[in-house]
């Protein structure tokens, strides 16, 4: 034994002789005959000669189980590094070990090595399909139940005939081992899905249908999924466990042919006596009875969403079921939750687009009722269903431009997106347009005194409502050209509504065109531009802009050729209009301007940081905001503008102040200024200030901010010594996907460092492991970085908050009994809150007792850009003290901070934003005097 | 062992739910309801049914009561039962309900005695009395009632604090649903149940026939009426019990006032209902999902638009919407007001789902009467509108039936419900179940058996055997196959796959020791025997006659007589003329004699063979040869087969063909 160990370390090629000492080999032969196979440079002749002799134990050995484990695993290796051997290791393994099938364990094992030898050598492949099945089938029937999990998930790769597969697959789904049944339900899964089976009722008449385990479960319902068996699947809606019913309509939404009967029967709890009468049917039918009913009532909103996603595909199968689908959708609208009402929105939505939405009168009610939903997104989603929604009679039209009306005046912040639904059912309608102008026409017409009463929005979406007829296909022109003059006044609002249709001066083009005359006939338009006319629906609007403007243009030349008098009438008018513009214009100008200008300025300012001229940037941006301060702007659009960029201004200073820690050391000389760790914090609040205390942002403008929050992170990242990294990281990954969504609808151009954070991003995002990623990957990225410039379209609100306590300061303190609630009567004015807006006042005593009061915003009735209510805020805590001072703020929950969850039992989920400076209480005791 | 259901209340009728459950000698009473249609003697159950030892009280005859929910169908009685009748055992019901019972117990004993001027049948005492005996129960929590009795409770939906109870007895389980309800509705969640393996199920089945579609569908008409009749100026009363509906609709009402931006008044009755939407904020844990989540922020209950009602504001002119107790205008405030408002066209009237026989809903709800009689002077002229809300706090028949698929218990009794839409929905479980199904009457018995485990100790063997797979596939036929079979089209027979490995195993039962499970190879063994085979042994006649011919012309060989050598010349002849003749298997020979599986064919060569049968044998003795054949049971057949080829050799055939056994 000895000796020969020691001739196989010599490389001694005498290893085949055999002799009578070859009984067994010790593992450190072993061990050794391995580092010989794995060596790449060992001679061929050496490695012929391990291989009989591994070959020759295998033989020999066969009652060792251990040795005979290893010697496989030696074959293995020895065939994956000489693939020379890999024909010979197949054959000994396969006469050899197979046959001996005392040890199951080993017999596995061989099949295995046979098994990967085969994969990895084409050739051997024929060779393996010569494998007696009978032999597979044995060992999976041997009691060794760990064996059978790994037989049954390997089947495939040992090529086991799918029939005889089939039969074990069906069998061992009543195993009474969990795991041997799951492996089971995959095998089946998989055997059905590459269709090896013709006869897959057979599958689905043995498969248990109310499996023990969630896991095995999610197979069973993908099983049915791919057999088609949309009854099974309902049959499983009414189990009592939630994840299961959501499970089960997710998979619901999969299944691609259904028949049309037993889809309307899911729309029925009763069992609708269809046609075929026979038993196999009703059986069916009672299964199936009202799987969607069920579904879209159910307690938890989770399995109503589902219940309702699950819903869009099956629309498309089958008109009538799409009429079902829509009676009880729009009853879902009446949901209490608004996720539910959301995605039966959605669903709508989808429908609409698929052209199966036939919208009828009884439905029109509850559906523009969700455009006065407290919930934007709700608006939102129904004025997406309403501009692809076709109305075939001019009362349901009149209903929904109402509607539309009506929820500009609820929630004026929707303005924008409503115009932009006007322009488009207008130019769906272009009939009822004209019908319903001419009855609105004297609210738009200046009233007796001459004046215009033209601050109301209605009138504004009266007029973009006027303007789309002409672009309509079934226009012939009635509406007053005075009209297109007025709209010019309003071309500021109009233009930033349908910027995804038409720029400005394309839009002022039209608007001047169609103003001086009436009559242009549609005809005309289609001569032109065909295309313009198809373009409807959920097309992209990108093309339109030229498309309107360049058919400006030719009509205007068409005018000018033809009809030369009639324009010179209406000259005049036109060059009031015209002037109107530019006077509306240069007021918001006025501020607006300069604004830019700064901006401008301060993109400019970038490449002096980058030379490491801190402090003169930092004096520059002084000066900036000095400059700021000389405006007092009254009017409001422009001061949400005006605070927008100081707080911009602020938070530059702020990021060049860090920038200033990264620079290379060479300019260590121009001073750094605060520890990083507080310059950092104060940076991110700024941003979550500016990210959340402005509305009405447009996507540049927004996508500017989360660029600034993109760069924080990846500051924060490159520092080695920074904490909470991995909540950093999913900020980063968090703001990126925002910023993706938003890339996503509009055509901004993303800027080269947003492209290489996506890029980064993708990589660490899907592991979310702080610890794997590197400082030096991110501080590569900063050079990418450079402040884009990006130009205010006007329309930004500042979210502000004023908090008195009236009649309260040091001398006139509040009384309050020590122990009891003591109430503040608070004044409160809000500006510019939305109202879904989750508010708190938060009453902070000293830095460990703070409490939170949950300002709901429906008792203080009413959507106003400006609210002033009195607030009587109860404070529970009183100390045991003489007396004491609160301080009050009022702050506003970050829904977009998700990702920092405060964990508290009472008081916000978000982080909160303040919104106004703290405000000092203070109280004394009931002197008992 | 056995459950015997005595039905003491809501046999085939709705009102005092009493069911007196014994389960292997342990008395469950589930709900001490009150009829609220009868003023005499059938207002109660018939306590004195329940069977008890001569001359002792209910507390030895009864091991505890259980009470479902506060509704007084369900609990009206128990001051009676437990005050006047004397029962002092244990009470369970769940905390919601111990809080809201007494309330409607009160409310009740104060309008029948104070406005109807009944005699009392208990006091406000005798209810404080009573509550003092409950013990409150949590949801899922498991109670050791005594040694050998446990029950639970799980959320029934229904009203608030209604509870489905589970009890089990040794190994014998039922539930009880008392009224529960499938679907979720604006403030309650569903009922909710596990799994369980029951012998018995005892469910209500108000609305055995009926199904509803969807909730969403019945709040729209409820709103739209609502709507339709403050928009013309109209008052709307909603008669309905304090607790459950109430809170419901008003819930929906709030939703709808926001949503719409109303500003119409809605009242509720003065006392008990403010009082219980006090409780409805305490018990949010037991409201619907979507309530227990908004809970941090706003409580549900708290209704913005709500304001008490004066009686002096009944005649004050306007729209307004009032909530006024009792339901289904049975007395007090709501007659007061139907009485008020029925005459004008304007108003609406919304009655619940379900009025009681008797009332003035049921009145009201069954065509549409121009006038109603209160009592012999007062009549009322009813001109308003009627809505009939179908918001119903119980299950429909397809919940009904989902629950029972759910469970799948071994029986059923139906309770809580009219006879003949009872008799229907047993007909309907029964076919398309396949469950036993009773319905039976008050004051009737069901007795149904139990389950008995016996804990065994299984065999190593047994064990290893076990893990063998063991499947065996099976075509089913159609009988067989209700309820879970799919087809589609084809009529394919169902595949079964079944595994039953531990039906492989042989219980064996000693005296005084603990039951085991063997394998079948151990059996011997373990008794010590040998194994015995069964044989049979047959000596058959064959006659050579026709033997000659075939050996003359098959084999050529000497004429002689049958001589001792021949004896396998013989043997070769018939195996040729049997491999010729049968089919059914295999013949093999060995020289000495001839096999096909255990069956043995040798000549036979004794004067008087014990398997030879020769009192029928006529002629020529030395014509005969006899052949000795022997075979197990299993191949029965192949034998009776062979030895009737052997013996229509010959003409003289033996009729008779007895066997004996031997061994």
């Amino acid at each position: 034994m000895e000796e020969h160990v020691r001739s196989t370390g010599h490389h001694s090629p005498n290893l085949s002789t055999k002799s009578c000492g070859y009984e067994t080999l010790s593992s450190n032969a072993l061990v050794r005959m391995r580092a010989l196979i794995i060596n790449p440079s060992t001679p061929d002749s050496t490695i012929s000669s391990a291989f009989d002799t591994l070959a020759h134990s295998l033989q020999l050995n066969c009652s060792n189980k251990l040795v005979v484990r290893h010697i496989l695993k030696l074959l293995h290796d020895l065939a994956s590094h000489h693939t020379r051997f890999s024909r010979l290791v197949f054959d000994s393994v396969r006469s050899h070990s197979l046959l001996s099938t005392e040890s199951v364990r080993v017999a596995v094992e061989a099949l295995d090595v046979v098994a990967s030898v085969a994969e990895r050598d084409g050739a051997l492949v024929p060779a393996l399909d010569e494998l007696d099945d009978g032999f597979f089938a044995a060992l999976c029937f041997s009691p060794s139940v760990s064996v059978r999990p790994w037989l049954l998930r390997n089947a495939e790769r040992l090529h086991v005939r799918p029939y005889l597969l089939f039969t074990l697959f069906l069998g061992f789904t009543k195993d009474p081992h969990p795991y041997v049944r799951k492996a089971a339900l995959d095998g089946l899964a998989g055997l059905s899905r590459s269709s090896v089976i013709d006869d897959q009722c057979m599958i689905r008449d043995a498969i248990p249908v109310s499996p023990s385990f969630y896991a095995t479960w999610k197979i069973v319902a993908s099983i049915f999924v791919v057999i088609s068996s949309f009854v099974l699947l309902c049959s499983m809606t009414r189990d009592m466990s939630m994840e299961v019913r959501v499970e089960v309509f997710n998979s619901l939404g999969k299944i691609e042919m259904v028949s049309e009967d037993i889809l309307l029967q899911t729309m029925s709890k009763k069992v609708l006596g269809i046609s075929k009468g026979k038993l196999q049917f009703e059986e069916l039918a009672s299964s199936a009875a009202g799987t969607f009913v069920h579904g879209l009532e159910d307690e938890f909103h989770e399995v109503r969403k589902s219940a309702c996603h699950s819903l869009r595909t099956l629309t498309t199968l089958s008109a009538k079921f799409s009429v079902e689908v829509l009676n009880l959708l729009i009853d879902v609208l009446n949901d209490d939750s608004m996720v539910v009402r959301l995605q039966a929105l959605e669903t709508l939505l989808h429908m609409a687009t698929s052209d199966c939405l036939k919208v009828q009168e009884t439905h029109m009610h509850t559906l523009l009722g969700s455009l006065v939903d407290k919930n934007s997104s709700i608006r939102s989603a129904t004025r997406k269903i309403l501009k692809l929604v076709k109305l075939p009679v001019f009362k349901l039209f009149k209903f929904t431009v109402d509607a539309l009306l009506e929820n500009l005046e609820t929630s004026p912040q929707d303005e924008a997106d409503v115009f932009s639904i006007l322009f488009h059912i207008g130019r769906n309608h272009g009939k009822f347009v004209d019908c319903i102008i001419q009855d609105v026409y004297q609210q738009v017409e200046p009233t007796s005194e001459g004046k215009l009463v033209f601050d109301s929005s209605r009138v504004v979406a009266l007029l973009v409502l006027a303007i789309s007829a002409p672009l309509s296909h079934e226009y012939n022109c009635n509406i007053p050209p005075t009209m297109f003059s007025y709209a010019v006044t309003f071309l500021g609002r109009i233009s930033y509504a349908l910027r995804d249709a038409m720029s400005q001066n394309s839009l002022l083009d039209y608007l001047t065109l169609c103003s001086r005359s009436t009559g242009f006939s549609a005809i005309q338009f289609r001569e032109d531009q065909p295309c313009l006319y198809s373009s409807k629906g959920n097309l992209p609007h990108n093309s339109t802009d030229e498309t309107i403007g360049s058919f400006a243009m030719t009509l205007q030349e068409k005018r000018d050729g033809n009809a030369d008098i009639q324009s010179s009438i209406r000259e005049g008018s036109s060059k009031v209009a015209t002037s109107l513009v530019k006077y509306q214009l240069e007021v918001h100008d006025e501020v607006v301007k300069p604004m830019n200008a700064i901006l401008a300025k301060v993109k400019d300012i970038w490449r002096l940081v980058q030379s490491g001229y801190i402090y003169e940037v930092l004096k520059n941006l002084r000066s900036f905001r000095e400059e700021l301060e000389t405006f007092t702007p009254e009017l409001l659009a422009p001061a949400g503008v005006l605070s927008f960029t100081l707080q911009y201004l602020k938070t530059i200073k702020m990021l060049v102040k860090v920038w200033g820690h990264f620079l290379p050391p060479k300019y260590l000389s121009s001073c750094r200024m605060g520890t990083l760790d507080l310059l950092l914090e104060k940076l991110d609040r700024r941003l979550r200030d500016l990210r959340t205390r402005f509305i009405g942002l447009s996507k540049e403008e927004e996508l500017h901010v989360l660029e600034l929050i993109l760069i924080t992170c990846t500051l924060k990242l490159s520092k080695v010594e920074i904490c909470c990294k991995l909540g950093t990281v999913r900020k980063l990954c968090s703001t990126m996907s925002q910023v993706e969504s938003l890339l996503k609808e509009g055509s901004i151009e993303p800027s080269k460092f947003v492209i290489e954070v996506g890029n980064l991003s993708s990589e660490i995002c899907s592991s979310l492991d702080g610890d794997s990623s590197d400082p030096f990957l991110y501080r590569r990225l900063l050079d990418f970085f450079s402040l884009q410039q990006f130009v205010f379209c006007g329309g930004i609100r500042h979210i502000k908050a004023e908090l008195h306590v009236p009649g309260n300061d040091f001398e006139n303190p509040i009384r309050f009994v020590s122990r009891l609630p003591v109430g503040i009567p608070c004044q409160i004015t809000l500006h510019n809150i939305l109202n879904e807006s989750r508010l708190w006042l938060r009453m902070r005593m000293d830095e460990l007792s703070t409490q939170f009061l949950f300002l709901d915003l429906n008792l203080f009735k009413g959507f106003d850009a400006i609210r002033r209510f009195p607030f009587l805020a109860p404070f529970y805590r009183t100390p045991k003290a003489i007396s004491f001072s609160l301080r009050l703020c009022i702050g506003m929950e970050c829904l977009f901070e998700d990702v920092q969850f405060v964990k508290r039992r009472w008081g916000p989920k978000h982080e909160l934003t303040y919104l106004c400076q703290e405000k000092e209480v203070y109280f004394s005791t009931v002197s008992k005097g | 062992m056995a459950i015997d259901c005595l039905v003491l209340g809501a046999g085939q009728e709705v009102g005092k739910s009493c069911v007196i459950a014994s389960i292997n000698d342990k008395r469950i009473m589930f709900d001490c309801g009150m009829h609220m249609g009868h003023v005499d003697h059938r207002r109660y159950p018939d306590f004195s049914r329940i069977p008890r030892p001569q001359g002792t009280g209910f507390d030895r005859a009864i091991d505890c009561i259980i009470i479902t929910h506060f509704h007084l169908d369900h609990v009206g009685a128990l001051p009676y039962f437990t005050e006047v009748c004397g029962y002092g055992g244990p009470i369970y019901m769940t905390y919601p309900t111990k809080a809201l019972a007494p309330l409607m117990l009160e409310d009740y004993r104060k309008v029948m005695v104070e406005r109807r001027g009944e005699e009392e049948q208990f006091t406000a005492d005798h209810i404080v009395e009573c509550m003092k005996k409950v013990i409150p129960v949590d949801l899922k929590q498991t109670v050791q009632v005594d040694k050998d009795l446990q029950i639970r409770a799980y959320y029934a939906g229904h009203v608030l604090g209604a509870a489905m109870f589970y009890a089990k007895v040794g190994d014998t389980a039922i539930v009880y649903t008392g009224d529960y309800n499938m679907t979720p509705d604006r403030h309650l969640g569903a009922a909710q149940i596990d799994r369980l393996h029951l012998d018995l199920l005892i469910t209500e089945s108000t609305y055995a026939t009926t199904i509803r579609d969807s909730k969403y569908g019945r709040e729209r008409e409820f709103l739209k009426a609502v709507h339709k009749c403050i928009g013309g100026g109209g008052k709307v009363l909603i008669p309905t019990f304090a607790l459950g509906r109430a809170q419901e609709l008003c819930i929906l009402l709030e939703d709808y006032w926001e949503r719409m931006n109303l500003k119409v008044p809605i009242y509720f009755s003065a006392g008990l209902t403010i009082q219980a939407n006090m409780y409805y904020k305490m018990l949010i844990s037991w409201t619907s999902q979507k309530i227990k989540e908004t809970y941090s922020t706003r409580n549900a209950f708290d209704f913005k638009y709500v304001t008490n009602f004066d009686r002096s504001m009944i005649d004050a002119p306007g729209p307004c919407v009032l909530f006024a107790t009792p339901g289904m205008i049975i007395g007090g405030f709501s007659l007061e007001v139907f009485k008020h408002w029925a005459p004008a066209e304007k108003n609406l009237i919304t009655l619940p789902g379900y009025c009681g026989v008797g009332t003035i809903g049921h009145k009201l709800m069954s065509g549409k009467p121009t006038k109603i009689d209160l009592d012999k002077d007062t009549q009322i002229d009813v001109r308003c509108q009627i809505h009939q809300l179908s918001f119903s706090p119980h299950t429909d028949a397809k919940g009904i039936m989902d629950l029972v698929k759910f469970l799948s218990p071994k029986n059923i009794i139906l309770v809580h419900g009219e006879k003949p839409k009872i008799a229907i929905l047993k007909g309907r479980i029964k076919s398309e179940l396949g469950i036993p199904c009773y319905d039976p009457a008050n004051n009737e018995t069901v007795s149904i058996p139990s389950t008995h485990y016996v804990k065994a100790v299984a065999s190593d063997t047994f064990i290893r055997s076990c893990s063998h797979p063991n499947f065996k596939f099976s075509k089913s036929s159609m009988e067989d196959g209700h309820g879970s079979s799919f087809k589609l089209g084809n009529s394919a027979p169902q595949l079964q796959v079944s595994d039953e490995r531990v039906a492989e195993g042989i219980l064996v039962i000693e005296k005084s020791k603990k039951a085991k499970v063997l394998h079948q190879e151990e059996l011997l063994q373990m008794l010590g025997e040998k194994e015995n085979k069964v044989q049979f042994a047959y000596c058959c006649p064959v006659r050579i006659g026709n033997l000659e011919e075939t050996k003359s012309t098959d084999i050529t060989s000497t004429n002689d007589k049958l001589s001792m050598t021949d004896g396998s010349l013989w043997l070769q002849i018939l195996f040729a003329r049997l491999s010729d003749e049968f089919s059914g298997g295999n013949i093999q020979d060995f020289g000495e004699h001839l096999q096909v599986e255990s069956f043995r064919m040798s000549t036979c060569l004794k004067e008087t063979c014990p398997y030879r049968i020769d009192e029928t044998l006529q002629g020529n003795r030395s014509e005969l040869v006899f052949f000795c054949c022997t075979w197990s049971v299993a191949d029965e057949k192949i034998a009776q087969r062979i030895i009737s080829i052997l013996k229509n050799f010959g003409s003289s055939a033996v009729k008779r063909n007895s066997l004996v056994p031997i061994g």
